[in-house]
């Protein structure tokens, strides 16, 4: 957080302690010494006096800690509350100055020398009523604060609202094209296109405005680590400094709230399998100290979010290993590095032989694919041997409303979230090859392994002559799934399907469109993994 | 989507004329599967025609879809394939059952919604296993109306039940 948004943070949270004591100190004077009301002015004060500290604001800080000492003689019955009270509330008043003048002029530390000798006179004892300062009728007024803070529950409430909204909206332009096709008034269609194109924008807007409203820093994640990477690092005897990029860029808070477990596993991850002890980093000529790299940025409707580290890489001789020992692949089958460490994300996938404190209990990375995949987004390895290996998530920036290719596929429409697609083509039967069994397409000087929709799901197969094909990417991986037809794009509500379904593989939650009709959003990491295993299979020898 | 609602009052007195001479006991929903089956009222939330059904796939077979229930996405169970009778096409007749057990709202597609009937806590009497089809497990017992006999579901152990079978079989095919 840059030094300005801190300074703004400071001084919202000075105001209100600041209306505390100035309440508290009110009450005080009409009703009298109350040891609740010292208490809770003695807290406001320390939590005001240690922030004014940190932001380096250190006359004020001695100010406050001076008048502290004098509410702790009162409470200790050492000096009248009404010798003091005066005094006090004149305090309030220093305080809300300095205030003003930190808001004015946020590089000077207001200089409150001569107010600091005026409390500790009254700290001696020797309260001589001094010349009463005149106040500026303006400084009661305080600064103005510009954050409030509201309950996270209104504010979803209010998505859910807009995402009404946003459903019905959808169903308005149906019918309006509908009405358009039937009612031959140019002019007045003309106007209620107009109309609802203009109600579309406010909606985008408001849509908009609440979604910014539930967003966070990625920082409120990310700040959680450094302690863990320190105390993890220190336990197994390394050396390795957690670094920051981009970590003001902003996300949902359900997104934020979901995201510290799975960077939890894989910066474990990275301290435990990646980062070497400093000596064998010297040996091989890297830095003394290992860097983990936790990085965000925003692209277009998505975040990126990072976890890189300078370690040793991933082994891909052990992956593979492993996972033929684990029966997840056959040793005779080729040498896929893609498919290889996507492996890793296999549940109770580990190298280590004995598993450590930290990970290597074959748990993690499983959890790591299965809590992205939730977000509807996706996370990716990629790993050079001895130099970095580097987890890439992408999420989209809200979890409530996405927007989706809608599909179809047999009798059903399908919603597949935008996230994952590259594009879509238009393609004949004749253009699909068979090789190995498999189907395939030449694309863009590739061969791509087509998955039909209706297969995937066991629907029926509609065979036509024209089809298109949505193309999905992952890294530098692409695939296409085949569907009847497109129904272009659409900003879906997602819901989640009720755990009576069990996993419903390859079905990510459901949607209702304007028309009331549920469409099922399909979960693309199915896709791959789908496929892995058809590659893994395809290998088998003799295989009926 | 039209909706028939059953709450105490309306049918249920209706129905409740017949049997003036019982006044304690508590209200049943019965309902066609072959058999006539029935739950407790207190267990049902409403009645809906059967609509358009999502189905979803890959999931168990007697997971009939999802509906839309007033902006709600409903799961809808075939009783008929859930309790392993044979298997019966959708007609007009065919209603959804939506019925809240604890926290869980869950839909049951039946042949037909019979009756709201009142009877006696001695109505129920424990299930003869050997006259019925199903897993009697399931059962909170049979009771006989006049000539009828009426089989009552313990939706709690059939929800329950389902739920783990889903845990144990349910994962087909799932890599990660």
């Amino acid at each position: 957080m840059d030094y300005i948004a801190l300074l703004k943070d400071y001084l919202d949270d000075a105001n209100s302690h600041l209306a505390v004591f100035d309440d508290s100190l009110m009450a005080l004077e009409s009703n009298g010494f109350n040891n609740d009301l010292v208490m809770r002015v003695l807290g406001a004060l320390h939590t005001l006096k240690g922030n004014s500290g940190m932001m380096g604001f250190e006359s004020l800080k001695v100010y406050i800690h001076n008048i502290e000492e004098l509410l702790k003689q009162v409470n200790d019955n050492e000096i009248e509350l009404v010798e003091i009270i005066a005094g006090l509330l004149d305090s309030a008043n220093v305080i809300r100055n300095a205030l003003q003048q930190i808001e004015k002029n946020p590089d000077a530390s207001p200089d409150l020398g001569e107010d600091i000798l005026t409390v500790q006179q009254l700290l001696n004892g020797s309260g001589n009523e001094s010349e009463k300062k005149s106040v500026e009728l303006s400084s009661y007024l305080g600064t103005k604060t510009d954050t409030i803070k509201v309950d996270f529950k209104r504010l979803d409430d209010l998505l859910n609202l807009v995402g009404e909204l946003v459903i019905y909206k959808t169903r308005l332009n149906q019918i309006e094209t509908e009405i358009r096709g039937v009612v031959n008034n140019k002019p007045l269609t003309k106007e209620l296109k107009d109309g609802l194109e203009f109600m579309g924008k406010i909606i985008a807007g408001l849509q908009e405005g609440i979604m910014r409203a539930r967003m966070l820093p990625v920082n409120h994640v990310f700040s959680k680590f450094p302690r863990m990477v320190r105390d993890l690092a220190k336990s197994q005897g390394k050396e390795i400094q957690l670094l920051f990029e981009g970590e003001d860029t902003e996300l949902d808070k359900t997104v934020i709230d979901e995201l510290e477990e799975p960077l939890l596993h894989i910066i474990r991850n990275a301290i435990d399998h990646g980062i070497e002890v400093s000596r064998d980093r010297v040996n091989k000529g890297k830095a003394q100290k290992g860097t983990i790299v936790l990085s965000a940025a925003q692209e277009s409707n998505y975040v990126i979010i990072k976890v890189r580290d300078d370690g040793k890489g991933i082994d891909f001789d052990s992956v593979r290993e492993a996972a033929v020992k684990k029966g997840l692949i056959k040793p005779e089958d080729a040498p896929d590095k893609d498919n290889i460490i996507s492996l890793i994300f296999s549940a109770g996938f580990t190298t280590k032989n004995e598993a450590t404190d930290i990970s290597g209990r074959g748990i993690g990375l499983d959890v790591v694919s299965r809590n992205i995949s939730k977000l509807n987004g996706h996370v990716t390895v990629d790993s050079i041997p001895e130099k970095e290996t580097s987890f890439t998530i992408k999420l989209p920036l809200s979890l409530a409303i996405i927007p989706a290719l809608m599909a179809e596929a047999g009798d059903e429409v399908y919603a597949i979230p935008m996230s994952a697609v590259d594009e879509s083509i238009k393609v004949r039967e004749e253009d699909i090859h068979v090789i190995n069994n498999h189907e395939v397409i030449r694309f863009r000087e590739r061969v791509l392994p087509v998955i039909r929709l209706n297969d995937f799901f066991g629907l029926n197969r509609k065979r036509k002559k024209r089809f298109y094909l949505v193309i999905l990417g992952r890294a530098d991986r692409r695939i296409a799934i085949a569907v009847d037809r497109l129904r272009g794009q659409q900003e879906i509500v997602i819901k989640p399907l009720d755990e009576t379904f069990g996993k419903s593989y390859g079905i990510a939650g459901a949607s209702i469109l304007g028309d009331g009709r549920i469409v099922l959003i399909v979960d693309v990491m199915s896709f791959w993994n789908g496929r892995n295993k058809i590659s893994f299979e395809e290998q088998k020898p003799n295989n009926v | 989507m039209s909706r028939i609602h059953l709450p105490a009052s309306g049918l249920a007195e209706d129905m409740l004329l017949n049997d003036k001479e019982q006044s304690e006991g508590f209200h049943l929903v019965t309902f066609n599967l072959g058999e006539e089956y029935a739950v407790p009222i207190s267990q049902v939330y409403e009645i809906v025609r059967v609509g358009n059904i999502t189905m979803v796939p890959n999931s168990p077979s007697y997971m009939e879809g999802v509906i839309n229930l007033r902006g709600k996405v409903l799961p809808v169970l075939n009783l008929r394939k859930r309790l392993n009778l044979s298997g019966k096409d959708i007609t007009k007749s065919s209603r959804i059952v939506v019925t809240e057990v604890g926290s869980k709202v869950i839909g049951l597609l039946v042949d037909a919604v019979s009756h709201v009937i009142k009877v006696s806590s001695e109505f129920v009497e424990t299930a003869p296993e050997e006259v019925l089809e199903i897993d009697t497990d399931y059962i909170t017992g049979v009771g006989k109306l006049k000539d009828r006999l009426i089989i009552l579901l313990d939706l709690e152990k059939l929800l329950k039940r389902e739920k783990f079978d889903i845990k144990d079989g349910g994962n087909n095919g799932e890599k990660n």
